[in-house]
């Protein structure tokens, strides 16, 4: 299983990378994007990613600053996965630049008055953060695993641990682990609004463009959030249905996410509801990007995706068969394959509308196109990069100690997944 | 200057009545009826009084001109010359389109009229699309053009997103000549420089302007040269005008004190300095 596993994902990620050498080579005219649809698929995965990476973060302050203790075991896990998706995100919106080497501009050439160059010092602060957050969760356990293990492991961990040396004696240890905890929860306090910022900052990108009706609303952030917190709840849910170690706690603790995931998901559901609602009293016209979102060129996404896969599928999941751990893992699958059609709807419909009346019959040029759908390229090189991603996440899984994860002499439980051999 | 005679007999059509007093413009008052033309061949081509207009605001400090276009829709034939000759001016490849010229049909047969809009970019004051640039490279210049640093920027298209007018655009990279007849090299005036922002940019993969926002400038290249931009100087029903509004002598200035002047989506804010009269 493990062996078909890295198989699959080997593969996937040289055809990305292959595909990317394609989009370096020839710049953005791989993509089906046009002049009058300038972001599309890699920008709506670049916010899936952002929302999958501040829900995951938030997760874990939950155990870390609001002491949830009962989730403590996917603590770690998902400081990971923030870490990971936000790694993701960033190289999502690097692809989708037009001249990706002059990305750090950014910092040199930086501009008060641009959402996106806050958020950009966001995600820089954001990544620190969270490094040093699961560092100091870690180092104890770097250090064991420098003094016990051999291999590739055992190097790393030396790599890792930086110097730092667990006290021998159990009263000095106990000291330093108890100031790690408070540092712990120091990063996670400065964590929260930071990761509220990272996501509702993003949200926040398209909120403020006023040209843009459908995005340019005082709600905009705030759903981004709501929807990164269900995501997050999702991507861990189904992570630790996939690697958590079967014993007594697996069943309550995925469903306890599994219950915060349903909470998030009414939450967001309360919040889209309100924007079309509002919307459809104004009497909405049938070039509005609602009106296609509801009943236009983007129905099946939005019913089938956003609302099927997103909401009705994971809550009848969680409600009738909460006690079934693959039940509950698919619940979370479903809700990541629905917030991918959520992410797609947020940035594509928005330009359905012409800016100005005749605009889309002015110019007759593919560039100049309202209608995009992505194109082989832009789905291929999407996939092999996200394939990239689960990549270095597994390696990361396996290579650092996740202890609270392994297997070790637990029942045999695997039926569909990996195993992680992170103990072996 | 001299005048050419098909810009002499068209100012006798065009001429419009630029009567003292004139009423102010109203927001949202209905279009006066347009003024009768005035006849005669002692009217020059608005183009030659534009010209000399030109050479007076280049004499001033850059951070006192005020440029200024307006578009009489009611001599606009929709001939798209502005369009083309903004494309050969500045070598716009495939999905790049500075000014475009909307049409729109309007009333019945046998009522029916067709109603063109040439839009170039509103170069506003306060432009919705520097304001979202992350890396500054695209800023408003001190005589009101919204100018972009090919250098600086990064290609996100926030600004493209941004803009209320769709006056911006991609460069793909892309050529309109190649995979055509067999061909796979694009035909030479496709990779010619362009001058635009008066720096000499041929086009090579990968380089800018390729992977950038670009814009309309009101060809500030050829202003700086003591020429008109490339839509003016083309426009065959002589609709479009174009000077220094700080300068009361200048056409356009006279202009902004006729009846009927109105700004797309005057709503948004963002002060055009595009104005139309109809």
């Amino acid at each position: 299983m493990r062996r078909i596993f890295y198989l699959v994902i080997g593969l996937l990620t040289a055809g990305g990378l292959g595909l990317l050498i394609q989009r370096l080579t020839w710049g953005l005219a791989v993509t089906r994007l046009t002049s009058a649809v300038p972001w599309g698929l890699w920008i709506a995965i670049y916010i899936y990613f952002v929302g999958l990476s501040a829900g995951s973060f938030l997760l874990s302050t939950l155990i870390y600053v609001f002491g949830l203790k009962q989730l403590e075991r996917v603590g770690r896990l998902s400081l990971l996965a923030a870490i990971v998706s936000l790694f993701g995100a960033m190289l999502f919106v690097l692809i989708d630049l037009g001249h990706p080497e002059r990305a750090l501009q950014m910092i040199f050439s930086w501009h008060v008055t641009s959402v996106m160059a806050w958020e950009f010092l966001f995600y820089i602060a954001y990544i620190f953060l969270m490094v040093a957050e699961l560092w100091y969760l870690m180092r104890d356990d770097l250090y064991r695993a420098s003094q016990t293990e051999g291999g590739i492991r055992g190097t790393l961990a030396r790599v890792l641990t930086f110097g730092y040396r667990q006290p021998a004696d159990a009263a000095a240890a106990a000291a330093t682990d108890q100031k790690a905890h408070s540092i712990v929860k120091v990063l996670g306090i400065l964590g929260l609004p930071l990761a509220i910022g990272v996501h509702g900052g993003t949200g926040a990108i398209f909120g403020v463009v006023a040209a843009r009706p459908y995005w340019n609303s005082g709600l905009f952030p705030i759903l981004f959030i709501v929807s990164a917190l269900a995501s997050g709840a999702a991507l861990i849910t189904f992570l630790f249905a996939l690697l958590g170690r079967r014993d007594g706690e697996y069943l309550s603790i995925l469903q306890r996410l599994a219950g915060l995931m349903i909470l998030f998901i009414s939450l967001d559901a309360l919040l889209l509801s309100a924007e079309f609602l509002v919307h459809l009293y104004r009497g909405m016209e049938s070039h509005s990007a609602q009106y296609q979102l509801l009943f236009g060129r983007y129905a099946l996404l939005f019913w089938g995706g956003e609302v099927g896969f997103g909401m009705v599928l994971p809550t009848l999941i969680v409600a009738f068969r909460r006690n079934s751990a693959a039940w509950l893992g698919g619940a979370g699958l479903s809700m990541l394959l629905g917030i991918v059609a959520v992410r797609f709807n947020i940035v594509v419909p928005a330009y359905w509308e012409p800016m100005l009346k005749g605009l889309d019959r002015a110019v007759t040029d593919p560039r100049f196109s309202f209608l995009y759908t992505p194109g082989v390229l832009e789905a291929g090189l999407t996939i092999g990069m996200i394939a990239m991603m689960v990549l270095a996440f597994a390696l990361a899984v396996e290579a650092l100690p996740f202890y609270e994860l392994a297997p070790g002499q637990s029942k045999a439980g695997v039926k569909s997944g990996i195993k992680v051999t992170a103990g072996l | 200057m001299k005048a050419g005679t098909i810009g002499v007999a068209l100012a006798a059509v065009l001429g419009p009545t630029l009567a003292e007093g004139a009423p102010a413009p109203v927001k949202g008052a209905p279009a006066a009826p347009p003024p009768l033309p005035r006849l005669g061949v002692a009217e020059e081509d608005t183009i030659v009084r534009m010209q000399r207009d030109l050479e007076r605001a280049l004499k001033k400090p850059v951070d006192q001109r005020r440029w200024v276009m307006v578009i009489d829709l009611r001599m606009c034939t929709g001939c798209t010359a502005c369009l083309n000759a903004c494309r050969a001016e500045n070598v716009l490849p495939p999905g790049v389109v500075y000014r475009v010229v909307l049409e729109e049909e309007q009333g019945a047969y046998p009522n029916v009229r067709r109603f063109f809009l040439p839009r170039p970019c509103m170069q506003c004051e306060k432009p919705a699309c520097t304001q979202v640039c992350p890396v500054s490279a695209t800023y408003k210049r001190p005589d009101g053009i919204v100018a972009i640093d090919y250098e600086k920027c990064i290609g996100c298209r926030y600004c493209v997103t941004a803009c209320p007018y769709g006056a911006r655009s991609f460069d793909f990279g892309e050529y309109f000549t190649t995979n055509v007849a067999g061909q796979n090299q694009p035909q030479p005036y496709e990779t010619r420089p362009s001058f635009e922002y008066g720096q000499a940019r041929g086009r090579k993969p990968l380089q800018s302007p390729i992977g950038n926002a670009r814009k309309c400038t009101f060809c500030l290249h050829r202003l700086n040269q003591g020429m008109l931009p490339a839509c003016i100087t083309t426009c065959i029903g002589r609709a479009s005008f174009f000077g220094d509004a700080n300068d009361p002598a200048s056409l356009v200035a006279e202009l902004l004190g006729q009846a009927g002047l109105w700004r797309l989506k005057e709503e948004a804010g963002t002060g055009p300095q595009v104005y139309y009269l109809r």
